[in-house]
């Protein structure tokens, strides 16, 4: 049975990029309720709070807890608070449909969060490849400028906010908080060090609250419909309200589908309203739970895998951005892992030197493999240089994301790396009925 | 181990593998661990620079946090507890010295920074013999062996991504000349755009460098670093005195490096004063010379000096002390110009003078300010405080070029004391003398109009003192021992004065600085550590600054 679509309640209407269409439907009522009916800023954050909302983005912070550690004396600094929306985490692409589909929604939930951080200036960073995004929000709010929910004495309540749109480089560490703070302050886009953090230290030094598209939206909703509604949604109240997963690889029906937090990972797959089961029949051997940087799941870990923070944590993975992406038997796990660690290789901003040096390694080791001329000692070396790369060793988490797909499936697919090595060709997959792989 | 600071209330103590030490709470982790006596290896952190914790080198265990910390980015609270020698920070730093070999190309036998490398260093002290790597190296074709600027030569492919040199264009330079491009394994330093690294410091960039990847075209190939024999000296370049080093082997001085005073040039060196290196090694006249009529000929120190003693003596008797004209240097020691200036007043003679060409303003970054100077000389005012002015009756050196006086014998004590000595015009009054004694090491218009030329020592083969721009005064030691019969400009000074009946043979340098201490004003109470490791006007750290 459908649950009720709440973020996506909007999407495929027609009209729905457009601000009359979202006034129509109940659109900036939330906003209305905050800064016409007297509502503190701190009761706003109290309410966030209280629905239990954990960040969109990856990692799941609570987002009221976040945004309480914003000093209460700025010392005349102001407040920043920024949108993250450069989606660039591999299989993920939720906030990009948020934006392009109803971008009003996430503009609202833009001011709500701004007014409860007392911030008078906020910015949607956007990823460079998202032009589409950046120019139906430009002309969203230039719509909301024009109704004045956005720019000087916002409905009458004295409260002025600026919204402007970023659009970043491309670049997959603009992601990073730190990261996206510089490159917004138009610098090379490198993570800082922590501390201090940006709630304290932020984007131009000022206190800063980065939190994702998806997040933003679900604010507007806590307001709309009160923060015990919130928080009943989805499995516990650790693990609360709705949640849009991003469904790609060998199913039926790959897209992004909202859902209770915590919906079951087979359900997400193989249900009628979602991925409607695997393409041609074929099994399922490997699902990343949680995007590029969260490790593989075997299929007998999807059992009973509730798709939340602490549900695919317990398998020891990451719900991440819950990116799903689902590998058919007929994958072959290096060429798989070969191409995640292109991926980090081609996008670590080089600032550390394990993860520099590391990730180009990795590749070079699994590429080697891949090719057919692999050495017995490789599939140990993999996991040697991994775990010299993670685990405090660099400035931020990338290096950790790095080394995940790749041991994760040296640790559960062994069988399949020694293949490869031995008989220098796939186990599966369109190259295995190949003699040996093609080398020159 | 370290003295304990003088305010207690601004001190931390940190505890290093359980021994506890007191450390000024704005103290960096890697300096406290130094003050402790331990060593954290690391190539990003530069005590002037700031920090960017990117280069993972100096990892260590923090008390109280589960994941290992890098030294140089931890701030500093009382009680900390590190620990420096655990498994898994001895891991970590193999671990880093294996990614940051792995591309490197290894090729110290060729590489100039060889003895000098930090990598070196940190691979021998940390690293593991052995490699896992058996790819292909990376390489950056085009970005290898290049100029980037009058001074520096960039090699990319021995680069570790460190950023120091950028950090210093940026931080204290301030000219930023030098960026990262692109990312990742592919990361590289370049300047902006080609944009040359052409700022007044620049071959600084190449100092900071922990590697091989910027080093100085001046020097490049020139001698292995451990060949060099360094000395503690002062840049002749301008009134700032910056410290630096002379390094040089076999009586050739090969470069300068500065020298660590936080209270006058810091870490630094301009480029100005950095390339006067090579001119110490110009010599042109390497005997005495005397002239007959027209007739030029070689003689023997002490029989030129006998001929001077000869022609003052003379001229005393004739024209009386009036008759004399005694010139000195900015460019000499305080101790060449106090006994130039004692032998005047021995002699009773009024007439000296010493003047300086003025040049574009030269800066450098001590630790807290920027120090200007605009003296083309570095001694100027070393050399008015040893009383280098004509006193009561006497007359200047304008007197001279203007034509108003014509001495008897004129004594100069530096033939390249000012641009003066190459201008026709005035040379041709300064001629005029009756009789004119120079000591010079170069020739120029001077010592072809001198009657008697004495050959005198370079930089590096004198001692001395130098007094700056902000009253300090500084010590420089010898390098190398001239080659006879060239001797230092005190030592042929104090030959006259002997041939004369002023004087010690005994005398060293040492000795002429103890008289100038109880006789110059403002340059007593001060003991040879105090004049060599900063000056007088304050007690300095000493150190050399080749490794922060």
């Amino acid at each position: 049975m459908p649950s009720e679509k709440i973020l996506l309640a909007r999407v495929g209407r027609k009209d729905s990029r457009a601000i009359d269409t979202y006034v129509q439907d109940g659109g900036y009522k939330a906003l209305k309720t905050v800064l016409t009916g007297g509502w503190t800023p701190e009761e706003l954050t109290e309410e966030v709070k209280k629905s239990g909302l954990r960040g969109r983005g990856g990692a799941g912070f609570p987002t009221g807890v976040k945004w309480g550690f914003v000093p209460k004396d700025t010392k005349g600094k102001p407040v920043y608070l920024l949108c993250n929306a450069d989606e660039s985490e591999p299989g993920t692409f939720k906030d990009r449909l948020l934006m392009e589909e109803d971008p009003h929604q996430v503009i609202e939930g833009i001011i709500l969060s701004a007014y409860a951080l007392k911030c008078r200036d906020a910015y949607i960073y956007i990823r460079g490849e998202f032009y589409l995004g950046a120019r139906i929000l430009d002309a969203a709010i230039a719509e909301a400028y024009a109704k004045g929910f956005l720019g000087k004495n916002i409905l009458g309540s004295g409260y002025d906010l600026d919204l402007t749109v970023h659009r970043g480089a491309g670049a997959y560490i603009c992601g990073e908080e730190t990261g996206l703070i510089e490159s917004l302050e138009g610098k090379r886009g490198q993570p800082r060090i922590k501390p201090p953090f940006p709630a304290v230290h932020g984007v131009f030094g000022c206190p800063t609250i980065v939190n994702n598209v998806e997040t933003l939206a679900c604010v507007v909703h806590i307001v709309n419909r009160g923060a015990e509604w919130f928080a009943k949604i989805g499995r516990n109240e650790k693990n609360s309200g709705p949640k849009l997963y991003c469904l790609s690889g060998h199913v039926v029906r790959p897209g992004v589908y909202e859902a209770p937090m915590g919906l079951q990972m087979k359900e997400l797959l193989f249900g009628a309203d979602f991925g409607q089961g695997m393409k041609n029949g074929r099994k399922v051997k490997a699902v990343i739970p949680g995007g590029a940087s969260a490790a593989m799941l075997t299929a007998p870990e999807i059992e009973d895998c509730p798709l939340d923070f602490d549900g695919v944590a317990a398998k020891g993975s990451m719900l991440g951005s819950a990116a799903v992406i689902v590998m058919n038997e007929d994958t072959c796990i290096v060429d798989a892992a070969q191409n995640l660690s292109k991926f980090f290789s081609h996008e670590s901003c080089g600032q550390c030197t394990p993860c520099r040096e590391g990730t180009p390694w990795l590749l070079k080791v699994l590429t080697r493999i891949e090719e057919g001329k692999g050495r017995n000692e490789d599939i140990d070396l993999l996991e040697k240089i991994s775990n010299q790369m993670a685990n405090g060793m660099t400035i931020c988490v990338f290096a950790d994301a790095a080394i995940a797909p790749v041991l994760s499936s040296v640790g559960k697919f062994r069988d399949e790396f020694r293949y490869h090595v031995e008989q220098k060709r796939c186990l599966v997959g369109p190259r295995a009925g190949a003699r040996e792989l093609v080398t020159v | 181990m370290s003295s304990s600071p003088a305010r207690p209330k601004d001190t931390f103590t940190i505890v290093f593998d359980g021994k506890p030490i007191e450390v000024p709470k704005d103290t960096n982790l890697i300096e406290a661990a130094k003050l402790a006596g331990i060593e954290i290896p690391h190539f990003c952190f530069h005590p002037r620079l700031s920090v960017v914790g990117q280069c993972r080198m100096c990892l260590v265990e923090i008390e109280g946090i589960p994941k290992i910390q890098a030294a140089c980015t931890t701030p500093l609270k009382d009680g900390l507890q590190v620990k420096t020698q655990t498994e898994k920070v001895v891991q970590s730093r193999a671990a880093n010295m294996e990614f940051l070999l792995i591309n490197h190309p290894l090729d110290c036998p060729i590489c100039d920074q060889a003895g000098e490398c930090t990598l070196q260093d940190n691979s021998f002290g940390y690293g593991d013999q052995r490699s896992r790597y058996d790819e292909r190296k990376r390489q950056y074709q085009g970005f290898d062996r290049t100029m980037i600027g009058p001074h520096v030569v960039a090699d990319m492919t021995r680069c570790i991504q460190c950023t120091r040199c950028i950090r210093f264009c940026h931080e204290i330079a301030g000219t930023s000349e030098l960026t990262f491009l692109d990312r990742g394994g592919r990361t590289l330093v370049w300047t902006h755009d080609g944009k040359p690294l052409a700022n007044d410091w620049s071959a600084c960039a190449a100092d900071v460098c922990p590697v091989g990847a910027l080093t100085v075209k001046e020097f490049r190939f020139r001698r292995r670093v451990w060949y060099l024999q360094k000395a503690r000296s002062v840049c002749p370049g301008c009134n700032i005195g910056c410290n630096l080093s002379i390094e040089s082997r076999d009586s050739v001085v090969y470069r300068f490096l500065p020298r660590l005073n936080p209270e006058v040039n810091d870490y630094w060196l301009c480029d100005h004063g950095r390339f006067l290196s090579e001119s110490l090694n110009l010599r042109d006249v390497e005997k005495a010379t005397s002239r007959d009529a027209d007739k030029v000929a070689d003689v023997l120190v002490p029989l030129a000096i006998e001929r001077i003693a000869t022609r003052i003596r003379e001229a005393i008797d004739g024209a009386g002390p009036r008759g004399l004209f005694f010139l000195g240097s900015a460019h000499l020691s305080n101790e060449a110009n106090f006994l130039l200036r004692k032998l005047s007043d021995f002699l009773s003679c009024p007439n000296r003078d010493v003047v300086v060409d003025k040049s574009r303003v030269r800066r450098i970054k001590s630790k807290t300010a920027w120090i200007e100077g605009d003296h083309a000389a570095a001694n100027f005012a070393g050399a008015k405080d040893m009383g280098l002015t004509p006193s009561a009756g006497g007359y200047g050196l304008d007197a001279i070029l203007s034509g108003a006086s014509v001495p008897e014998v004129l004594l100069v004590a530096d033939a390249g004391f000012s641009q003066i000595a190459d201008q026709p015009e005035k040379v041709a009054a300064l001629r005029k003398a009756k009789f004119l004694v120079v000591l010079a090491r170069t020739a120029n218009a001077l010592t072809r109009a001198a009657d008697v030329v004495l050959p005198a020592a370079s930089l590096a083969e004198s001692e001395g003192t130098f007094t700056n721009v902000q009253g300090r005064v500084q010590k420089f030691e010898r390098a190398f021992l001239p080659k006879p019969p060239v001797r230092a400009h005190w030592e042929l000074l104090l030959l006259l004065g002997l041939a004369l009946g002023y004087g010690d043979r005994g005398w060293t340098p040492a000795d002429v600085f103890d008289r100038i201490a109880s006789e110059v004003e403002g340059y007593g109470g001060t003991s040879e550590a105090e004049l060599v490791g900063g000056g007088l006007l304050k007690k300095g750290d000493f150190a050399w600054a080749g490794k922060p």
